[in-house]
């Protein structure tokens, strides 16, 4: 037998799952704009009818509905979308860090300018031409050596940004392992919390719409595997349990496990000299303790390193010790080409200058000098002799084998040509053309950095839209959802004002005969 | 596909900003009018460009060296002009001694005078100088060929050195005239004029020693001459590949004005019309409509 009030109950229920619905609906106008957010969506599901299902059941002709209810509170997402945006966003992290850092040399070395070491070395050899000619010329003679001056400035100025540049790269390794750090502590929390939630049967959506945002984060820095592991107790069908987080490498089947459960590893950087502070020469990183334990499973080289990733790209840039015990890497690669560059030319150069003469009928003293100790130039170490900055009659710019010439310019005329001569140092190349192929080269690295940067975020972006298209709130739809859930609100209450007038007959209006 | 509010305001600005990103490059472009501003905007271009540069400074200084050049000759020539002219005067003086047959003292006298002021003159032209450069001291610029200390032409190896400039890669001009044993000739007659002064010797003899004197001067002037032909040439063939260097770098890496304003305006266009459909798009929603 039915009660007397079940279709109050039954608008009730209707009521109050109308209203969750609306609530839900204005939860997701509300995270409109806030990044990460996925919209949310209330599955209704009918209750079960009456009479229920037993051997009480009382037998009656029909089944009768008893009304709606709230089943589940459901995140909108696609998981494999998911995956998908995270690979690419590796890719992106990878290109866009090695853009930043090549269009960062470029600006350190200046090239193609007015100003640069190019231009300066073009002005040396102009200054000596004219020291050729007027060989007797004080002027000359003074221009010569402050050119000469300007190309070793050129040359230490260059190194120096760049070397600065690395430093800051460094530092930006370390920075990025922190955030790192800080990223797999936030996941390991969060799926603590869940693990904690999920076995009272609830879905903690929010929860998950963080652990995503973190997700994607970390692996814009690390190319990065996920799995899931179910919640026990009365864990909803579609709760999502706890992640656990592998980092991918080169070698087959290896696999770093940095979060399981609220298990977390923690990342280090090596450097090859444990006496050194970080930036030095790197080596890889370890990440030791939470799932990890074996330490030899938590060791990361370089040349394990998946080309991807944020980190990965840093490294490149900043540089590493190789396996074979070689610094490599794009910074430290262009700093041993003009340390090459420098050393090269400065000795061809001296070798010239120490075979003329100088005003006096003096063999030419070295033109560029080594600071004391060491045993070869660089770029950073170039510098031109102080006692021909003194005195620029030093500079021997005759070929006199006797005596002084005054008006004999041969020698300045040799000079010159040690820009254009092959030198076996430099490969065969002048330095001249090892200068501008070692620019054409960073060109070309950089071309390429900008236009993988350009395609992997064309890709990044169609899958953004995607997930987007998927996860995100429309407003339009939320409005409509507004009206329907409105509406529905709005007849359950009517039906609650039938069913009282219904009542109303029975309790007011009936048993009155006679009166 | 389900389209919502936050993709199309993030398109939005995507597209906002990728198209100013085009228009600042295409501002760069025309600011500084070269195509390329840093090496991976195209290497090609960059390392070529670097190349192309020298040339032109090179030819630019090989200009500047050509100056040089012909300061030197014009001088050469100017001064072995006025040796010329010492020689036609001298030849006028001994001629007309030669005619009048016998000479008074006074007119030796004259002669003798006048004869001292050219030798003098001479020795002026040997150390000609240009500059800080005596022109005719081979690679001893900062002496005089004529000593007046010892009263002698310096004849060391390095005097009559010859002094060349780069006029192009690897081609050299000489720019000195090698005159040392001329001058000193030139000097010696006038010591022997003194001598025929002194006895009152007939100058008869001179004169053909002054005609070949003569033939000298003008073989060497015909040799500068001829070395400054050359610099003429030269002159012109660096003219040319000034014109040729500076055109190829020009085609290499300067803007295309032209090109490069139509990009501009075009890519002005679509930024407007990128403002201006966004505008419309973002603009309506259902909740417009609802009461």
């Amino acid at each position: 037998m039915r009660s007397t009030f079940m279709g109050l109950e039954t608008s009730k229920r209707g009521l109050y799952t109308q209203q969750s619905a609306l609530y839900t609906t204005g939860h997701n106008i509300g995270n409109v704009n806030t990044p990460g957010y996925t919209r949310q969506r209330v599955n209704m599901q009918a209750t079960s009818g009456f009479p229920g299902i037993g051997i009480n059941a009382g037998t009656m002709p029909g089944f009768l509905g008893t009304g709606v209810e709230t089943g589940s509170i459901q995140r909108i997402r696609d998981s494999f979308v998911d995956h998908q945006f995270r690979s690419e966003s590796t890719k992106l992290g990878y290109w866009e860090s090695r853009t930043n850092a090549i269009a960062q040399m470029e600006d350190a070395i200046g090239e193609p300018s007015e100003y640069g070491l190019q231009q300066s070395m073009s002005d040396f050899w102009q200054s000596l031409q004219t020291l050729a000619s007027s060989p007797e010329n004080g002027g000359a003679r003074a221009v010569v050596v402050e050119r000469g001056v300007a190309v070793a400035d050129s040359f230490n100025y260059i190194y120096k940004s760049i070397s600065e540049v690395k430093g800051n790269l460094g530092d930006e390794i370390d920075f990025s392992a922190k955030d790192i750090n800080s990223l797999l502590t936030q996941i390991g929390e969060l799926n603590k919390q869940i693990a904690n939630v999920e076995p009272n049967g609830y879905l903690p959506n929010d929860l998950y719409d963080a652990r995503d945002g973190l997700l994607d984060q970390l692996s814009s820095y690390l190319p990065i595997e996920t799995s899931y592991e179910k919640s026990g107790g009365r864990a909803s069908a579609i709760a999502e349990g706890t992640v656990t987080i592998k980092i991918k490498t080169n070698v087959p089947g290896k696999t770093i496990t940095v979060v399981e459960k609220d298990q977390v590893a923690e990342l280090t950087v090596d450097g090859n000299d444990p006496n050194q502070p970080f930036p030095n020469l790197m080596t890889g990183f370890t990440f030791t303790g939470g799932p990890i334990q074996n330490p030899a499973d938590g060791k990361l080289s370089v040349n394990e390193m998946v080309k991807s990733g944020e980190l990965k790209s840093l490294v490149d840039s900043y540089g590493y010790i190789d396996s074979d015990g070689k610094e490599k890497g794009l910074y430290p690669e262009m700093m041993t080409k003009l340390d090459k560059m420098a050393n090269e030319f400065a000795k061809a150069f001296n070798a010239v200058h120490e075979e003329g003469t100088d005003l006096a009928g003096v063999k030419g003293e070295p033109f560029f000098v080594l600071p004391a100790g060491a045993t070869e130039f660089s770029a950073s170490n170039i510098a031109v002799n102080d006692a021909i900055r003194k005195d620029p009659n030093k500079l021997a710019a005759s070929d006199a084998k006797t005596g002084a010439e005054v008006g004999n310019g041969q020698n300045a005329k040799k000079l010159g040509d040690v820009f254009f001569a092959k030198l076996p140092g430099l490969d065969g190349s002048s330095v001249q053309s090892y200068y501008a192929q070692t620019i054409g080269q960073l060109g070309v690295e950089g071309q390429q950095a900008l236009n993988m940067t350009e395609s992997s975020g064309v890709l990044l972006l169609a899958v953004s839209n995607r997930r987007a298209s998927i996860s995100s709130v429309s407003l339009d739809e939320e409005m409509t959802d507004m009206i329907r859930f409105q509406q529905a609100y709005n007849a359950s209450a009517r039906m609650i004002t039938v069913m009282d007038e219904t009542l109303d007959k029975i309790i007011n209006g009936m048993g009155t005969v006679g009166r | 596909m389900r389209v919502t509010q936050s993709m199309l305001s993030q398109n939005m600005l995507r597209n906002l900003s990728s198209s100013y990103n085009n228009m600042g490059k295409l501002q760069e472009q025309l600011n500084t009018g070269k195509k390329v501003n840093r090496p991976s905007d195209d290497p090609v271009v960059v390392m070529k460009g670097m190349g192309y540069g020298m040339q032109v400074n090179k030819v630019e200084q090989y200009q500047k060296n050509m100056g040089e050049v012909n300061n030197w000759l014009d001088s050469s020539d100017d001064a072995l002009d006025g040796v010329g002219q010492v020689l036609h005067r001298m030849k006028e003086l001994a001629t007309n001694a030669a005619n009048t047959g016998t000479m008074g003292e006074n007119e030796r006298k004259a002669i003798e005078t006048e004869m001292n002021q050219l030798r003098e003159h001479v020795r002026d032209l040997a150390n000609t100088k240009v500059g800080d450069k005596h022109i005719f001291s081979g690679n001893m610029t900062d002496q005089p060929l004529f000593n007046k200390d010892t009263g002698k032409f310096e004849d060391g190896k390095s005097f009559s050195a010859n002094v060349e400039i780069e006029v192009f890669d690897g081609i050299n001009l000489r720019v000195s005239t090698d005159v040392n044993k001329m001058f000193k000739e030139i000097d010696d007659m006038f010591g022997e004029v003194e001598g025929m002064i002194a006895t009152g010797e007939g100058f008869s003899g001179l004169i053909t020693s002054i005609d070949s004197k003569l033939d000298t001067v003008l073989s060497k002037r015909a040799d500068i001459g001829a070395r400054s032909n050359r610099a003429e040439l030269m002159k012109n063939r660096l003219e040319m590949q000034e014109g040729a260097a500076k055109k190829q770098r020009s085609q290499n890496e300067d803007v295309n004005f032209e090109k490069t304003i139509t990009d501009l305006i075009t890519a002005e266009s679509i930024h407007r019309a990128t403002l201006s459909v966004g505008a419309r798009i973002m603009q309506p929603s259902l909740m417009d409509f609802l009461r």
